[in-house]
């Protein structure tokens, strides 16, 4: 049965995708999402990012004199098809640089084939800790997203220190992303003398959270932190409002998707996460990227404005990179990376030498801010983080 | 601590969330009674009802102005006569072949690959998110006893028994439902009486389509919808199906409800990590010592 899935989904990808012509100069570079699926809001949003970032770097005459060429492949969030993407991209495609992932679960379980081919990978969004530290020294990995060590320190510190809680419940998804956050926030909890009372489990796709918030309310838990994706983290807000017992919601940077928001309604309002990019026109060029995006997808809101920044300046260091190196040799390309002598002007942030030889993360703890749900929206949660000398936080050294 | 109104609450949960699961695997068991065969791509129905009525609500809303809970009920028999004609074109595209050449397995490929293709149709039509399906009832939950459950779920309880109490009495009740209960008995005696027994079969594929239809318009304000809705649903469903044996309309209703209950209290009381498990177990105790479910007869296959 799931022969028969993969072949027909194999078929359908094969007839959609040899449509395009191709450019004979083309420099080809993978992008592996998510596009179906929980989390397709982060990959679309991702996607179109990067390939707004394509358009205006090829409309400026590309790169090396050639332009860039975007090879999408969808890893559905599932590590194995994820995998099955990156052997294809490898080989089949012989893509000069893959950008990604999504999923925490995808990026560990596929990055080791480019690593091998020596293909740089720049991962414009998964955030467990241990993607940038898989293969030392020699890494082809680098990131543009918060790491979760950066993020689950950040919700302890807000929720311990900043509002005084004392009796923590953490529920977690069994995804790779939900288990490992959970391990980062223990730790991060464990340096301030707090023990979560109660940490529970979830599946994806599961729409009825009773037994975990009645486990957290017997445990007397004062607020919920929360490593999760949309639709979930949704039920967890609904099902609180269902019980008539509602605690603050703080969590990862998940919470400002759009499937949370809209599916929570008015019982997602007030929740708070670290966000490295809020949509809000506080630079001209964030502006710039926020009138782009809502022209060409035809949308008022970004589903994910996080993806879709960090998908765009992924492809902007990427490209510079590639320009800086005067080649598509991958080690050549990791090499300018390392070393990147431009300043690029991101909308997250102004890019300068982002990454060294031993430290692949663009993203610095000082960069995220909190947001928060407000209106249906994502605000900063304290504006004066987003003003006059704060709106660009650059890189601590 | 023993906390007795915790308790109640879970197995009022319980038994929200199994219904949905036992109205899903209703409709498995109408086409395996008539054709021994099952449509794969039941769970895909159940999306793609609550899809087409999500449509359809907001249309009569929006260029209407017809007011929700209105909207509601006029969208009902329409996804109802949506759901028959899908279930009949599963029948007609992916079963009635297998049938004619007595093929074991070209239904089960045909249902799965038709599953597959809704699923892409559906993702192209509505996109790929999960979305909010508005409710026809208020979503303040009401209050028994210190007992908390939402309007809706009453709702799904209620109205997943009214539509198989409905099934069951057309069956008994109308002409057509009695060749659909002669077919069920014996196929080669009923076609020998004279039951166009084709017929029959899409009659059942249409009303188990129906069933998942309703049950997807049912259901969504609570689970959430979206093309995805009806993998999670669809195998739970089939475990339910298994459990409460597949020839049996009163075991579904009960597996579902036991598949709930039990999954509730076991993340309550052991662990939530745990959750899915007593249902798997469940499972094996059952194939292993009632293969044809708790409710099923056993069949007897002559070869």
């Amino acid at each position: 049965m799931r022969l028969l899935r993969r072949t027909l989904m194999a078929l359908a990808a094969t007839a959609m995708l040899t449509a395009p012509a191709f450019a004979a100069d083309a420099i080809k570079i993978g992008l592996s999402g998510p596009f179906t699926g929980g989390s397709a809001s982060m990959g679309v949003s991702m996607r179109d990012g990067v390939r707004l970032a394509v358009e205006e770097i090829n409309k400026a005459g590309g790169v090396l004199g050639r332009p860039l060429q975007l090879v999408e492949r969808d890893d559905e969030a599932k590590n194995d098809v994820g995998v099955q993407v990156a052997q294809e991209l490898i080989n089949k495609e012989q893509v000069v640089a893959t950008m990604g992932f999504i999923n925490t679960g995808v990026a560990l379980a596929s990055q080791r084939f480019y690593q091998e081919a020596e293909i740089p990978v720049i991962n414009n969004v998964a955030t467990g800790t241990a993607i940038t530290q898989q293969f030392k020294p020699d890494n082809y990995i680098f990131r543009m997203s918060a790491a979760d060590t950066i993020q689950s320190n950040m919700i302890a510190d807000e929720a311990v220190k900043k509002r005084g809680f004392k009796r923590p419940a953490i529920l977690a998804d069994s995804t790779n992303y939900g288990q490992l956050g959970q391990a980062d926030l223990e730790k991060a909890l464990g340096a301030m003398g707090i023990k979560p009372v109660t940490e529970e489990k979830f599946n994806i796709g599961d729409t009825d959270m009773t037994s975990q918030l009645l486990r957290a309310k017997a445990a007397n838990a004062d607020v919920i932190l929360t490593y999760a994706i949309g639709p979930e983290l949704a039920q967890i807000a609904n099902g609180m409002a269902k019980l008539g017992w509602k605690l603050p919601l703080i969590g990862s940077w998940t919470l400002s998707m759009s499937t949370f928001i809209d599916n929570a309604g008015v019982n997602g309002e007030g929740a708070v996460m670290p966000q490295t990019f809020i949509q809000s026109p506080t630079t001209p060029k964030r502006k710039a990227f926020i009138d782009a995006y809502q022209a060409a997808y035809k949308v008022d809101r970004i589903p994910s404005p996080i993806s879709a920044a960090q998908g765009y300046d992924g492809t902007l260091l990427l490209a510079a990179a590639i320009k800086q190196a005067g080649s598509t040799d991958g080690a050549k390309i990791k090499a300018a990376l390392e070393n990147l002598n431009t300043k690029v002007e991101g909308v997250v942030t102004v890019y300068d030498h982002p990454f060294t030889a031993t430290d692949h993360e663009s993203i610095t703890a000082n960069i995220p801010v909190f947001g928060m749900v407000k209106n249906g929206r994502v605000v900063a949660e304290n504006p004066a983080d987003l003003e006059g000398a704060n709106a660009v936080r650059l890189k601590a050294k | 601590m023993f906390d007795f109104q915790t308790f109640i609450q879970l197995v009022v949960s319980g038994i929200s969330v199994g219904m949905i699961y036992g109205v899903v695997a209703f409709g498995y068991q109408l086409t395996f009674a008539t054709s021994r065969t099952l449509n794969f791509g039941q769970g895909e129905a159940l999306m793609l009802g609550s899809l087409a009525g999500f449509t359809i609500m907001t249309q009569l809303a929006s260029h209407l102005g017809i007011p929700m809970p209105l909207a509601y009920l006029l969208m009902l028999p329409l996804v109802l006569m949506f759901g028959m004609a899908q279930g009949a074109v599963v029948e007609w595209l992916g079963v009635r072949q297998a049938i004619k050449t007595k093929s074991e397995a070209g239904w089960i490929m045909a249902t799965i690959a038709l599953g597959i293709i809704f699923k892409n149709l559906a993702e192209n039509i509505w996109g790929r998110d999960t979305f909010t399906f508005p409710a026809p009832l208020p979503d303040a939950a009401i209050q028994i006893g210190g007992i908390r459950i939402l309007p809706m779920e009453v709702l799904i309880v209620c109205g997943a028994l009214a539509l198989m109490a409905a099934v069951e009495l057309f069956n008994r009740r109308s002409i057509y439902g009695k060749a659909v209960v002669a077919t069920s008995a014996d196929i080669g005696a009923a076609g020998l009486m004279g039951v166009n027994t084709a017929q029959v079969i899409t009659l059942s594929y249409a009303l188990s389509s129906l069933t998942a239809a309703f049950a997807g318009v049912l259901v969504a304000p609570v689970t959430l919808t979206g093309a995805s809705l009806g993998s999670a649903l669809g195998l739970k469903a089939f475990a339910v199906a298994i459990i409460g044996g597949l020839t049996s309309g009163v075991g579904v209703v009960v597996g579902g409800v036991l598949l709930g209950i039990t999954d509730r209290l076991t993340g309550y009381y052991i662990s939530t990590g745990y959750q899915d498990v007593p249902g798997l177990v469940l499972l094996l105790l059952v194939l292993s010592f009632k293969p044809s479910g708790l409710f099923g007869k056993s069949a007897i296959k002559k070869v």
